[in-house]
Parts: C-alpha cells; structure tokens; sequence
C-alpha cells in the first residue's frame, strides 16, 4: 500500500497550478488581443468626464480604530481554535467548570473591550456633520 | 472519470494525490509526490473553472433574468449555453488598456493573487470519492488562512488603479473584511466543539451519525440541523466575505461603478470575474463541508451531492443578490461589530455550554 503523502506538498502543488491558470490565461490573450493606441484612451474612468485631480491623496480611511480592534479578535480566534479541538475530551477529563470557565473570563475581557471601543465610538462610522442632520447638499 | 479512480470511504480516504500515484504506479518520494500532486490540482482546478464558467457566464444570465422576468441568451445552442464558449473567447481577446498611473507590478500581481488565493482554498475541502488534494490536521483554519489572503489582492488592486472608484472599492473591501472575518471564524470554531478536530476529512466524517429518525427516514447530525443558529450566522457572514447583496458595497455597480475592478478590461477582468466566482464557490465548499455534511447523502454518488450543495449556496447567493437590498457603509460597519460579532461569540459559549452538559 502507498503511503500517503506528506499534505503540504499537494498543497504547494495547488498553488502552482493555482498562479499557472491566470498566467496562461495572460499569455493566451495576449496572443489574441489586438493594441489600438488612441488619444484619451488611457485615461482613468471617472463616469466618461476629464479626470479632476490625483488619487493619490490624503483620505480618511475610517477604520483605523476598527483595524486595531480586528488584531485584537483575530489573535483571540487563533488561541479559542486550539480551546474548541481539546473541548469535548478536556470536559470529559476534568469536568466542565475548569474547562469553560478560564474560556469565559477570556471572551469576557474581549467583550468588556468591545463595549468600551462600541461607547467610545471607535466602530461607528465617521460622518460629516451634513450628513448627521439629514440634509443634502443642494 | 471517477470511474478510474479508486472509490474510498471517505474517513479512512487516501488523498487525490496519492490515489494517483498508485493509478500511475509512481515510487514515494517528495519529487513523485509533487508531479501527482500537480496532475490531482490540474483535475480539480479544471473541474472548478468549468463550473466558474457554466454558472458565472450563463447561470447568472439565467438566474438574473428569472428574477427580474426576462429569457436572456437563448440563441446560441441548447438554452443559450454555447455563450460560453463565445463569451470566453470574446473576453480573453479584448484589448487590454492600461489606464494612466497605474502602479504596474502591484496592477498586474492583484488579479492573479485573487485567483490564486481562491483556488488554493479547494486543497483541503473533501468532495467526495477521494477527491480531496490534501487533508493536514488544521484543515478548517487552513481553508480560512488562504481565503483571506484574496483582501490583499483587493487592497493591491483597489490602490495601484489610480483610480478614485477603485480606491473606494478597496477600502471598502477592506472594511467589510475585517468586520465579518471574525464572526465568521467564531462561528466555525463552535462546529469544532462538536467535531473535536480541525481536520475536514474529520469534521464530515462526525457528521455521518443519525441526529434523529422521523417515519423511518433518518436526518443525519449534520451541524445545520444540530446547530441552526451557527448555520444562519455563517451562510449571513459568508455572503459578506463574498461581497454579495445585502453585503456588496465594494462593488456597488450604481455607487462606485465596479468598485476595485474599474480599471480592469481584457484578461484581468476575467481574473477578477474569475476569482470572485471561484470565492463564491469556496464559501459553498465550507458551508457544505462543515454544516451540510460534505458528500454524504443518498443513491447518488458523494461528489455529485457536494456539488449540488456547492450550487445550492451559489444559487443562494445569487438570490441575495436579487431580491435584498444593499446595506451602506456604516450600517455594514455596525451590522459587523455590533451584530454579528456580539452573536457568534453568544453561539460559542452557549455551545460549550450545551456540549459540555451533554458529554
């Protein structure tokens, strides 16, 4: 009987074929398309009007406080995997109070964290004050 | 096909690869490993672009135009479906227009990482008759790893456009993301609870045993039945991490034109197209791993029902798309944070909750 490989390297395998699919795609239509150079072609799409400004600007992107808040979760989600895997036998072990209840300060310190960034407006998005009022522009 | 493949059962299943290696008669060995590997994935990823081009090219056509009472293609061979062969050359042979000011290696990288990241999400998911790439023991948080890998492709795409549209798109991309990555998570990590591993093979195969018989038919302990909840919770997160109605603001086609994908024409819309439909797919992949059971089911055989399942979320999705409305910016911001978050982490501790009693 074979023995089975080691996954990773299936993996890896996958990967390869997964970034040689788009290249030939890329490869084959080239090959195919025609080039037609034109004035105001190249142009970047703002609804068929003449471009206004750079888009390389200063810009509120609103969820700096939100983004630290998601590595805050997402270190928290990769220590409760481990937790779920061992739950059931850990459990039938040493008897549910030892088990859930260290799980439940934890989440309880996150949640607790949440309701101060949630009161502190850290997940609310930033309007003008137009906006807030209801009134539109014109 | 599946006829030359060896038929396993799928809780002592040999992966795609190995199944091929001993089809060929190829000696062990990490060089052996990697040529069946490659053929395996070649299968796979073939299989996946094939259903990509049937329901992205001629079943949203259908499926839009049913919605809204319409017939849409019907006039290139049976039902319409020789548009896809049409529609696939027409779309590989556009010209490619590079817009002024693009940032070019970040432009041209975006639209293969988001293909790339999508189609390396299928390594893991077992879609019946051992035809599974690879099954490591951290499956579940593999299949999430690789699928988000596909935001940095948005952002890439969303910034190096120049596009004032497009940078929208990609910051809204971005939000969206982090808001619903982690209910989304949360609610996977109450699955394993009842599975007891991460491993995919070992989630479907915990699902095998009869939940309960009603008249004789059994219902299988499939965790949407087990779980309902967590099943809502999940199918709601996963069309925000597919960015599709109510959660489709990154694209909002009467907002921001096409979002991070404005300036992209020719092949690199096929690629965007292309891995948007592949995400879509993905998402099937998971919800039909970890709460439909994977493969199993009657008379047919299991990579039939995992497809047909696939389709089911894909036709689900689009819907969605169809008939709810979009939600905007900030109402999707507290939806996230102040919805879905607060709910999955209630799903998990009443779980552990529940588990624990019962064991």
């Amino acid at each position: 009987m074979i023995v089975v490989s080691n996954p990773w390297i299936a993996i890896g395998a996958l990967a390869v074929v997964g970034v040689a699919i788009p290249l030939t795609m890329i490869a084959v239509s080239a090959l195919l398309r025609p080039s037609v150079p034109e004035q105001g072609k190249r142009a970047v799409y703002e609804s068929g009007e003449v471009p206004t400004g750079d888009t390389r600007i200063r810009f509120n992107i609103q969820y700096y406080m939100v983004a630290l808040l998601f590595v805050v979760f997402d270190i928290e989600t990769v220590l409760v995997f481990p937790w779920t895997v061992i739950y059931r036998d850990a459990v039938a072990q040493f008897g549910m109070g030892q088990v859930l209840l260290p799980m439940l300060l934890f989440i309880g310190v996150l949640i607790v964290g949440l309701a101060w960034a949630w009161r502190n407006g850290a997940v609310r998005w930033v309007t003008t004050p137009r906006a807030e009022t209801g009134q539109s522009a014109d | 096909m599946s006829a030359s493949l060896p038929t396993v059962t799928l809780q002592s299943g040999t992966p795609l690869p190995d199944s091929i290696r001993s089809l060929l008669g190829l000696p062990d060995g990490p060089v052996f490993e990697f040529i069946a590997a490659v053929i395996a994935s070649s299968v796979i990823a073939a299989a996946l672009l094939g259903l990509v081009a049937v329901s992205g090219i001629w079943g949203k056509r259908k499926i839009t135009a049913a919605f809204t009472d319409r017939i849409a293609v019907n006039r290139h061979g049976p039902f319409g479906l020789l548009i896809i062969v049409a529609d696939a050359v027409r779309l590989l042979s556009k010209e490619l227009i590079v817009p002024d000011g693009v940032d070019r290696p970040a432009w041209d990288i975006a639209p293969i990482v988001m293909a790339g990241s999508a189609l390396l999400g299928f390594a893991v998911i077992p879609m019946g008759n051992g035809l599974q790439i690879a099954d490591p023991e951290v499956g579940l948080a593999y299949v999430f790893a690789v699928a988000s890998i596909a935001s940095v492709g948005l952002v890439m795409a969303g910034y190096s456009s120049n596009n004032k549209y497009s940078l929208l798109g990609g910051l809204r991309a971005v939000a969206q993301n982090l808001a619903y990555e982690i209910p989304l998570i949360i609610t996977a990590a109450s699955v394993v609870i009842f599975a007891g591993t991460l491993r995919m093979s070992g989630i479907v195969g915990a699902q095998a045993e009869t939940l309960v018989s009603v008249a004789g038919i059994g219902i299988p302990s499939w965790y949407a039945f087990v779980n309902p909840f967590a099943f809502v919770l999940f199918m709601a997160a996963n069309l925000a991490e597919v960015g599709r109605n109510p959660f489709d603001i990154p694209e909002a086609p009467t907002e921001i034109v096409a979002g991070w994908q404005t300036e992209y024409s020719s092949v690199y819309f096929v690629l965007c197209y292309l891995s948007e439909f592949i995400h879509i797919f993905l998402g099937g992949a998971i919800i039909a791993t970890v709460f439909l059971g994977g493969p199993a089911g009657p008379v047919l055989p299991g990579v039939v029902w995992f497809v047909i399942k696939m389709v089911a979320v894909y036709l689900f999705t689009q819907w969605a798309r169809s008939a709810v409305p979009r939600v905007r910016i900030d109402q999707l911001i507290e939806i996230g944070w102040k919805g879905m978050l607060v709910l999955s982490f209630a799903n998990l501790v009443l779980t552990a909750v529940i588990v624990g009693l019962t064991v």
